[in-house]
């Protein structure tokens, strides 16, 4: 009997696309701050909206590299005022040499469920912070295209933290907005035992326990002309937020010998933001081999269900918007 | 058959509802514009916003640098622009004022900010 893992690339990009696929971003307001939904990461908002269609094109660090695609939806639904749940399905297509027969595969993912707490939301200071429980359904996708056989559950901490409140002399840092993810991946499965017909040798092959970690450092320029200085510019530009995002996996436990490593990437891009939709454009950037090989690309749009459809689906089950109790 | 008749009311559920569509009420610009310096005293403040607003629940506070209120009345949504907020001011001298806004868009979406703008000497 003996331990083995099928390589530290396969299962690192796997890691990889399945943050950036099961991102179940939300657009968030605190005070002056509008934060955006963000593409790679999923940040502290709790909303009703739609992420669909998001794509990434990747390339994994496998020998020889394995192009993949991957079309994914996404849809939140708030059933308080602070808690959503959110589920989506992703859809990959592996171009030759990858699948199980090398010649390409293709097929969905195991579905994700989100299941989020905004528990706390300062308007004065910009800062918001929640905390979710995201399932990965294990069979629920096709095993040709990686899906585990096996349930994953991740307890997550999200904030989001506008510096509008800096002083004077650094106004011109008041756009800036860090959010960041940080959370712990459970397998529902600690190994799955292994047998080979052709050899007769049985193996185990390990389930590892991940820390998923990741931030996004935005500079805001719809904040910068309604919120520190309208210097007139086009109508366009003050609705773009150029962001960086970064996500990594740190292997935690249960990997001893697999040659796991930190994997992620970081992903330099820009979001349009209108009144009732937003698209973003990002770059993927391996931060090392085991991450992938050469600069992918993500695109997303992403739909405001609660300021398109206010008086049905974009409001929560629960209580609708918070109307005041008395004028200002 | 039963698979359309669904789909089309449905769409036309939606259809009904984006009509009706508003979205949160962003501050768009502003009249003295944010964080600019204008050579003389504004005799009013002026807000323009994304979408329409009710005029009971928004409001506008100018506060100078001591935190002392300038208003020199309620502020109104123009009855010819509802997006359009508006607040009259005293005299005020050179200096730095901060606008404080608060406003609930018709979809009851309540939203607020601040900026500051200036009055040279």
């Amino acid at each position: 009997m003996s331990i083995r893992f099928p390589g530290p690339a396969a299962p690192a990009l796997a890691l990889v696309l399945a943050s950036l696929a099961g991102a179940a971003a939300a657009h968030e307001i605190a005070g002056n701050r509008f934060f955006p939904a963000t593409l790679a990461i999923d940040d502290p908002g709790v909303n009703d909206e739609l992420a669909a269609p998001t794509i990434a094109m990747t390339k994994s660090g496998d020998e020889p590299p394995v192009k993949e695609l991957d079309f994914s939806g996404e849809y939140s639904k708030r059933i308080t005022e602070a808690f959503a749940i959110s589920a989506g399905p992703t859809w990959t297509r592996l171009f030759a040499p990858g699948g199980p027969t090398g010649t390409g595969a293709s097929g969905f993912q195991n579905l994700d469920t989100t299941f989020k707490y905004r528990f706390y939301k300062d308007p004065v200071h910009e800062l918001i912070m929640s905390v979710g429980l995201s399932i990965e359904w294990g069979g629920s996708g096709a095993s040709g295209v990686g899906a585990d056989k096996f349930s994953t559950y991740t307890p997550t901490f999200f904030f989001g933290k506008g510096f509008g409140d800096l002083p004077d002399t650094v106004w011109w840092a008041r756009p800036i907005a860090l959010t960041g993810v940080v959370g712990y991946a459970i397998p529902g499965s600690a190994r799955t035992l292994t047998f080979d017909p052709d050899t007769g040798d049985t193996g185990i092959e390990l389930h590892p326990q991940f820390l998923n970690w990741g931030l996004s450092l935005q500079y805001s320029m719809p904040y910068l002309k309604s919120a520190v200085y309208d210097f007139g510019l086009p109508d366009f530009v003050n609705r773009l937020i150029p962001i960086v995002e970064a996500s990594f996996q740190t292997p935690a436990a249960n990997f001893a010998g697999t040659g796991l490593r930190t994997t992620g990437t970081v992903n330099p891009g820009v979001i349009w933001v209108s009144n009732y939709f937003q698209v973003g454009f990002e770059a993927i950037i391996p931060i090392n081999r085991d991450s992938g090989r050469n600069v992918g690309a993500l695109a997303q749009l992403h739909v405001y269900l609660d300021d398109l459809f206010p008086t049905t689906i974009g409001k929560p089950i629960f209580g609708g918007p918070v109307a005041p109790a008395r004028p200002f | 058959m039963r698979y359309t008749t669904i789909s089309a009311l449905l769409l036309l559920s939606l259809r009904v509802d984006i009509y009706a569509a508003h979205a949160h009420a962003f501050l768009d610009h502003a009249d003295p514009r944010v964080g600019n310096t204008v050579k003389s005293p504004p005799r009013a403040v002026a807000l323009w916003f994304t979408q329409n607003l009710e005029s009971a629940f928004s409001t506008i506070e100018i506060l100078d640098a001591n935190g002392a209120r300038m208003n020199a009345g309620n502020a109104s949504v123009d009855a010819s622009d509802r997006k359009l907020l508006r607040v009259p001011v005293k005299v005020l001298p050179a200096g730095t004022y901060t606008v404080k806004w608060h406003v609930l868009s018709v979809d009851t979406h309540t939203t607020e900010g601040n900026f500051t703008f200036h009055v040279a000497p």
